[in-house]
């Protein structure tokens, strides 16, 4: 596989901070940090597994983005207009408890759902919401249905 | 579905009309569909989105924590970069066709992409790259302006 496709944005008052979080918390890597002369970050990557994010300050600019802002939800009362989901092949009990232990508040516990994975979900320090699964059993659309009631296909 | 392989990051993305994101992210920008969840008072629950070997959730705004940006006056907490292997400027003019709005027509970057930006219906925020030439960190500290450019912390 070459680059990643779909690349996550995530924005922060601190991103500085987040990238050492993020490491420590999560175990992604930093790949790409461009700082200005002040030492402000400018862009930020970091790798996990093979996919990619990116860490971003929080910006606006009314030419380009009109009324539009790019914030942490810090900023905003702790709203998000978006998530990360991470997929991990083993061990996200494990990987859970590293993120608690560094200061991630866990509003979802591991558990397993009915569409064959195990799933838990965090808040990092700045608010923003990240989900982690695991698969533990493959399961078919029509499987899922019948496990959960819903209606279940693969497309609208 | 069964010979796609999920890719370890993936973004997930809130709507305040899901459904009608669905279909203007498959019209605009060729996202394919690949398992949409209907709830029982046939609201859509959750649904998954492929572009290439990329993957996005869209689902809707399920609490007051989960928000589109039509909901917060265009604020965005994260946003979604499509990086592709060609064809950017026809993608754009895609998505333009759609009803996207162009924030920032393609353009060449000292980084050796070229890139773009555009806005969706509800105001989720794309930016899109194509590698035009393959650069070291090296190279891009020298071509940008005033900038330093490394691969840890």
């Amino acid at each position: 596989m070459a680059e990643p496709a779909v690349v996550p944005a995530v924005f922060y008052r601190d991103p500085l901070a987040a990238l050492h979080w993020l490491e420590q918390a999560f175990g992604f890597e930093t790949s790409l940090l461009v700082t200005d002369d002040d030492g402000n970050v400018g862009h930020a990557e970091m790798s996990f597994r093979g996919g990619a994010i990116g860490v971003g300050g929080e910006w606006a600019s009314p030419e380009l983005l009109g009324p539009a802002a790019m914030k942490s939800p810090l900023s905003i009362g702790g709203v998000g207009t978006q998530f990360v989901r991470i997929h991990l092949s083993e061990d996200l009990d494990a990987h859970c408890e590293r993120a608690r232990a560094a200061g991630a508040r866990i509003v979802q516990e591991p558990q397993d759902q009915f569409y064959g994975a195990r799933t838990y979900r965090a808040l990092d320090p700045e608010g923003h919401v990240w989900n982690f699964d695991q698969p533990v059993a493959d399961l078919t659309l029509a499987e899922m249905e019948q496990a959960s009631g819903l209606k279940i296909r693969e497309k609208l | 579905m069964a010979e796609f392989k999920r890719p370890s990051l993936a973004s997930g993305v809130y709507y305040q009309d899901p459904k009608a994101a669905l279909e203007w992210l498959e019209k605009a920008f060729g996202f394919e569909p690949v398992m949409v969840v209907i709830n029982e008072d046939g609201t859509l629950g959750h649904s998954e989105m492929r572009f290439g070997d990329g993957l996005i959730y869209v689902g809707r705004e399920w609490d007051d924590d989960h928000k589109s940006p039509a909901s917060l006056g265009g604020k965005n907490t994260q946003s979604i970069h499509i990086q592709v292997e060609s064809g950017l400027d026809a993608l754009v003019e895609r998505a333009k066709q759609a009803g996207a709005k162009v924030l920032r027509e393609p353009a060449d970057q000292f980084y050796g992409d070229r890139s773009a930006m555009v806005a969706d219906p509800e105001g989720h925020i794309w930016s899109f790259g194509q590698t035009l030439k393959e650069m070291s960190y090296e190279e891009m500290k020298v071509a940008g302006n005033r900038i330093d450019v490394r691969e840890r912390l």
